[in-house]
């Protein structure tokens, strides 16, 4: 800490710090600036934050301040303004930030900057919470004294890509959304262009603005020069309501503000305009991915499953609830234990605890997670991240390794945050078996003039078990530097691999942390990124991938299949799930798995009732109603509690608190996880949200909790010990056929995703990636539709030939309209010359 | 005594640009005597020169060097030649006339500071000069110059020119160093400077020196320190080249030690002014940048060097003096100055980018008669509001002009305003209305 004089008055302040967070911190005081971010670099742009410095005098020989006749410290003022933004405090740093120079100057800044201002608050988006307004009534002039009426005509609707546009005339060149781009994310897609009075914001990728964290620029640019093709013209501001929520789409658990309003029409329901990022240090910090930002839109589709239906011979006809419960009241009993639950990964921990007591009711522990590729979750439960962790510590001296996963497609607020970690020194090791957009920051060596570190490792598909066992012997550098790490963080997938391989690289993965000392403390041990908002809740919740692969192979009477699209996603569903006497749905949409229900159910959104998830570092973080149900859809939960009371097994809880307060009083994990512990929040640095969105944006400050993380087994004082590995079968094409290697884009053709219109645009069309070499012999050129065969199915998608390994092809999930294998599995495939989609 | 020559010495050798006509005349004896010193010693004796920068700001050269950390292992010296101050054509002269002197004193430097490499960063329109320092570092290179182990020694150091894209603002330092490092032309926040850790190019510490300043070194080095501080005044050691244009009738680039006053340049080299009846009236003696001045008595008789400039109010920066008879109006003199800096304002920074833009807008309703009694004050407030808060210095060469020629020349000012409310007298109700 270091001493520092504002204004007249002391305060110790972190030594190295701002200057602007420091004063606002540590005294209060909110010096405005338009182009400095808390989270980047200073530019010194605007000017806005100008202030009087002075430092204390020294005497060269005694190193004592020298004192004026009142005994007071000398101060040797810099004889011109300053820029706040861009000093480091150092101690006897003197400043003034109220006097009339400094006034008058913040008033020139703004009389600037109002002379290319097209002022029109009254139909600008960001009217109502935009910080050039809020600072042009705390500091700017009563009039401008440009008195032109040409003052700047430029392009107010120039698309910058899909999902944003820039306003050419608001634009004030803070930087901000380049900065972002090139220091946060890394995707330096944005660029200046021209200069002087022409200086424009410019896209230089094709497609343009080509990153998935795009919609994070219309947060903290400081007027509405960029908004984003969803809310564009959509609401005003202080129409909104904020509801506190979590991103139901990965493992991240983003922290986010569902802005909604009564909407007309919406029959004048609440429904979503917009999601902005809510503030969570420790998860997603005041940044969400474009996905968690535009993929909302299902919440409302028109194709949402509306009403309880029953089969009626081919069809599914409507019913009441109070049928339903009363039908699968007879089922349940006449099937007595052999009754089954697979529950998919964007599913409440109410949801399940509910599905697990009913299970539980009838004595049957068939708990399946959907789909069954990812093992491990145990191992995240006893050595995965520590309790505190916190991604944004990682730096010099810590290292990073990703295995088996593309964390761009898969989890890419992880990936952000982990190629900031490398930015701040972290050593990051990317191992798998093609090639993914991580591995590109990790063989950086050097970034925005800055040294990184990072290794790579390629692997044949199928051994990322192998590598992570035999990380030692194979890549002794590599694993001694990981080894040796400070704090060591490993994130696993399963890119590639059969459930088996995917237990034994997790267990090889745990050994490696355990062995090198790394587990049991914050921001060391395992990660994974369990599809899905709530892998882990299915965990602690007693759903395993292993129950799931026993149930497909013996089917039982009654299958309660939540929240899963197994009809969707495997190729071979119809061999299973026909076998099942009983299918009840408890689904979003009508869909293929519903072909195979008795009872198809609707069940809310995230978006329309209360619940939480457990996040892939084992945050329980809690979400709130925000909008009017669609239909008589109903909380999952509520569903099988309507059941259980049908089946006399108990009274249904009144409400999803009351759930969780029974789940935190039976599942050890869950203690201290009420709702009431859920919604707690702390204050957090950069302080957001309010006044303040001036300095870090109109990302939400979080009103609606921190959330509580488990601690692990490790955390807990348990010693974890290391495992045998079992590797196993390496999966193989058959003779003459290629390897199909499921991947999966953020960006697809899933229910949750498809109605999200805007970002159609963006989704590949359904594509297979080959091996130029296979390419050649299969007589394939890049954009010939191929007809991929694997099992008794077939499925047309265009090739690309990218240097993916021989005798692999790449072939992405969910893209195409039909199931593609969600493991690896041997096929052929074929040019033809019919289209892709139909 | 015959004025001193040294950063024009040769041009009256035929070919001296050629690399064996350079070393007849002693060319490539400074650096061979910079080698068998150490580099310290090189930097003290610049230092003890007194040699001041020539690009503009007159920043002792030795000890800008001095700053160079030792322990880095990466350094660089970057030649300024960017050359677009208005006015300004003198470093042209020298690489057009006596490039290896350039190429020379620039290798001085990078032994002194222990450089990786040399970067000559020339304006866009310099490519034939670009052109022709090329075929020099070749020839040098043969000699042993250039390249790896320079003079036989242990030292080596490369020599690359490259060219801009035509901004003046790649001129300023910061902007530079971005510009030849491939991103967009724009000042940096400093510190850290240049010469420290993390300002330079790619980030490693860099010396940055105007090509005359360079040019100087060679010629310090085989005479000494004590010889180049014996000419020119206390503060300002050694010739100056002076680029003259305007109304005088012999322009031109002409050398002299800064002792010399402006009268002996603009009468007895220059033959005063250009047309016959006319008066010299205004001054701008260091191009569109520093202040302007009244071309009187007092101004004819004041030395052309750092310090005596700074008495009459002015600078003599770059030496680039734009001559003006009493047929001209400054106020169209600021207009045209301003929109110069206006097309070069590179909009980094607010005060700048807008506040050239509007200066513009009220001069051109001023020139264009429209102007209203209060826009000379208007103008005069915006130019000061904008100097002293902008990132780089070009928001301050933009403000200047128009706050020394109101404050030199209001007449000339008020003559338009005046006009305009002689002609159109407006009724204040209307004006209200009219917002404007
Ligand atoms: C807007 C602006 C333009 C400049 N243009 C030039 C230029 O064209 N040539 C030059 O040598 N210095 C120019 N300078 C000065 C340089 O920033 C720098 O001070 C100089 O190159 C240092 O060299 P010196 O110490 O040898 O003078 C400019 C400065 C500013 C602020
Ligand atoms: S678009 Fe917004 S964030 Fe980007 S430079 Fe312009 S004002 Fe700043
Ligand atoms: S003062 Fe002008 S040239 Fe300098 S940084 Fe600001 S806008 Fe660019
Ligand atoms: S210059 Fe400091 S906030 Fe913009």
């Amino acid at each position: 800490m270091v001493k520092i004089v504002i204004d007249g008055k002391d305060y110790e302040v972190p030594a190295g710090a701002n200057l602007v967070d420091a004063a606002k911190n540590a005294a209060g005081n909110d010096i405005p600036v338009f182009c400095y971010h808390p989270k980047m670099e200073p530019v010194g742009m605007c000017r806005m934050c100008i202030v009087e410095l002075g430092m204390e005098e020294i005497d060269r020989e005694t190193k004592q301040p020298v004192l004026d006749d009142k005994g007071q410290p000398k101060v040797r003022w810099m004889p011109k303004l300053q820029t706040a933004c861009t000093q480091k405090v150092t101690p006897g740093m003197h400043v003034r930030t109220a006097t009339k120079l400094v006034e008058d100057a913040r008033q020139n800044v703004i009389e600037f900057l109002l002379t290319s201002h097209p002022l029109d608050c009254p139909i600008c988006d960001k009217g109502g919470e935009c910080p050039l307004q809020n600072l042009t009534m705390a500091h700017g002039p009563g009039g401008s004294r440009m008195v032109f009426n040409d003052k700047l005509k430029l392009d107010k609707h120039v698309p910058l890509g899909d999902l944003i546009y820039l306003d050419e005339e608001r634009c004030i060149q803070c930087a901000r959304c380049v900065r972002f781009q090139d220091e946060i994310v890394g995707d330096d897609v944005l660029a200046f262009h021209e200069r002087g009075r022409s200086l424009q914001i410019i896209t230089n990728s094709d497609p343009g603005f080509d990153t998935y964290f795009s919609g994070n620029t219309t947060d903290i640019c400081p007027v509405g020069a960029l908004t984003t093709a969803d809310f564009r013209f959509g609401a005003r501001p202080w129409e909104l309501t904020e509801v506190p929520s979590i991103c139901p789409h990965d493992a991240a658990g983003s922290n986010i503000s569902l802005s909604t309003r009564l909407d007309r029409d919406a029959g004048g329901k609440a429904v979503i305009k917009r999601v902005m990022p809510r503030q969570n240090e420790y998860v997603n910090e005041i940044w969400i991915s474009d996905k968690t930002r535009f993929g909302h839109h299902f919440t409302r589709s028109e194709d949402r499953l509306l009403h309880p239906m029953l089969r009626r011979g081919d069809t599914l006809a409507p019913t009441t609830w109070k049928d339903v419960f009363a039908r699968v009241a007879g089922d349940l009993k006449a099937a007595g234990s052999d009754v089954a639950v697979i529950a998919g990964g964007a599913i409440t921990n109410e949801d399940l605890w509910e599905l697990k007591q009913l299970a539980a009711g009838l004595g049957s522990e068939r708990l399946g997670t959907w789909t069954p590729t990812y093992g491990g979750a145990d191992l995240v439960a006893k050595v995965g991240v520590g309790k505190g962790t916190n991604l944004k510590d990682l730096g010099k001296g810590d290292a990073v390794l990703v295995i088996a996963s593309d964390l761009e497609e898969e989890v890419p607020m992880w990936r952000l945050r982990l190629k900031q970690a490398q930015d701040r020194g972290a050593y990051l090791v990317v191992a798998n078996a093609r090639h993914t957009r991580l591995e590109d920051f990790a063989t950086q060596k050097e970034r925005n003039g800055k040294p990184v570190s990072g290794a790579t490792i390629r692997y044949n598909v199928g051994e990322a078990a192998h590598v992570m066992h035999e990380l030692k012997t194979r890549y002794p550098e590599i694993a001694e530097k990981l080894a040796g790490a400070t704090n060591l963080v490993i994130v696993a997938g399963a890119e590639g691999l059969t459930l088996d391989g995917s237990k034994a690289l997790m267990q090889a993965a745990a050994n490696f942390l355990i062995s090198s000392g790394h587990v049991g403390k914050a921001n060391n041990g395992l990660m994974s990124p369990l599809p899905g908002a709530n892998g882990m809740g299915l965990h602690y919740m007693g759903f395993t991938p292993e129950n799931t692969q026993h149930i497909m192979a013996n089917p039982p009477k009654v299958l309660i299949v939540a929240q899963a699209e197994p009809g969707e996603d495997d190729p071979t569903a119809a061999a299973w799930l026909s076998k099942v006497e009983t299918v009840i749905t408890l689904s979003l949409f009508p869909d293929k798995t519903t072909h195979y229900a008795t009872y198809a159910l609707p069940i809310q959104s995230f978006a329309e009732r209360d619940g939480t998830f457990v996040n892939g570092e084992r945050r329980v973080q809690r979400f709130y109603t925000a909008q009017g149900p669609m239909g008589e859809a109903l909380p999952a939960w509520k569903i099988v509690a309507g059941m259980r009371e049908a089946l006399g097994q108990a009274k249904p809880k009144v409400s999803a608190a009351a759930v969780m307060l029974e789940i935190s009083n039976k599942v050890p994990a869950f203690a201290g996880c009420t709702y009431k512990d859920l919604a707690k929040v702390e204050k957090q640095f950069p302080d957001v949200g309010g006044a303040d969105l001036y300095y870090g944006g109109t990302a939400y400050d979080n009103k609606g909790g921190l959330g509580v993380q488990i601690a692990t087994s490790a955390d807990a004082g348990e010693t974890p010990a290391v495992a045998d590995v079992t590797l196993p079968a390496v999966p193989k094409a058959k003779d003459g056929e290629l390897l199909l290697l499921p991947t999966t884009r953020l960006y697809n053709r899933s229910h949750v995703f498809k109605p999200s219109v805007l970002v159609h645009p963006r989704v590949l069309l359904p594509y297979v990636e080959l091996n130029e070499a296979d390419a050649h012999k299969l007589g394939v050129q890049p954009g010939d539709v191929v007809e991929i065969a694997f099992g008794d199915d077939t499925v047309r998608v265009r090739a690309g030939i990218n240097g993916t390994p021989a005798g692999v092809a790449v072939l992405p999930r969910e893209l195409a309209d039909k199931a593609t294998p969600f493991l690896p599995t041997s096929g052929t495939i074929k040019k033809v010359t019919e289209p892709v989609l139909a | 005594m015959t004025n001193p020559i040294i950063l024009l010495r040769g041009q009256e050798v035929p070919n001296i640009h050629q690399y064996d006509v350079y070393v007849q005349h002693g060319g490539y004896q400074g650096l061979k005597k910079a080698l068998g010193m150490s580099p310290d010693e090189v930097i003290n004796e610049v230092k003890n020169s007194g040699l001041r920068g020539r690009g503009g700001a007159g920043f002792p050269a030795g000890v800008k060097w001095s700053f160079i950390p030792k322990n880095e292992p990466v350094k660089y010296v970057t030649v300024n030649a960017d050359e677009s101050e208005t006015g300004t054509f003198k470093d042209r002269l020298i690489m057009e006339t006596n490039p290896h002197q350039l190429i020379e004193g620039a290798l001085i430097c990078a032994y002194a500071i222990q450089a990786k490499a040399v970067y000559i960063y020339l304006r866009g329109e310099f490519w034939d000069v670009a052109h022709q320092l090329d075929q020099c570092i070749e020839d040098a290179r043969k000699d042993g110059w250039v390249g790896k182990n320079i003079g036989g020694g242990n030292f080596s150091c490369e020599v690359y020119t490259h060219l801009g894209a035509g901004a003046y603002i790649c001129g300023e330092e910061s902007a530079l160093l971005n510009s030849l490092e491939g991103k967009l032309g724009q000042p940096r926040v400093r510190p850290p400077f240049p010469a420290q850790k993390g300002g330079g190019l790619y980030g490693e510490p860099t010396v940055v020196n105007n090509v005359e300043t360079i040019a100087n070194v060679p010629w310090i080095m085989v005479n000494g320190a004590a010889e180049y501080k014996k000419i020119g005044t206390e503060q300002s050691a050694g010739t100056k080249l002076y680029c003259v244009s305007g109304h005088v009738k012999k322009p031109g680039v002409y050398e002299l030690p800064f002792t010399a006053t402006f009268r002996e340049l603009l009468y007895d080299i220059c033959g005063g002014p250009s047309v016959e009846g006319r008066n010299f009236k205004a001054l701008l003696p260091s191009g569109g940048s520093g202040p302007i001045v009244h071309l009187n008595d007092q101004v004819l008789d004041t030395r052309m060097s750092y310090e005596d400039t700074a008495k009459i109010g002015t600078i003599i920066g770059s030496a680039s003096l734009i001559v003006m008879d009493d047929s001209v109006d400054i106020t169209w003199v600021a207009s045209k100055v301003t929109k110069f800096f206006k097309h070069e304002s590179c909009g980094k920074c607010t005060p700048c980018r807008e506040g050239t833009y509007w200066l513009d807008k009220v001069i051109d309703r001023i020139l264009a008669g429209e102007g209203r009694p209060e826009d000379v004050k208007l103008i005069e407030n915006v130019a000061k509001n904008m100097a002293g808060i902008t990132l780089c210095a070009l928001g301050e060469f933009a403000a200047n002009p128009i706050i020394h020629t109101i404050k030199n020349f209001p007449d000339d000012f008020n003559q338009h305003v005046a006009k305009k409310a002689e002609t159109k007298p407006v009724p204040a109700k209307k004006l209200a209305a009219a917002g404007d």
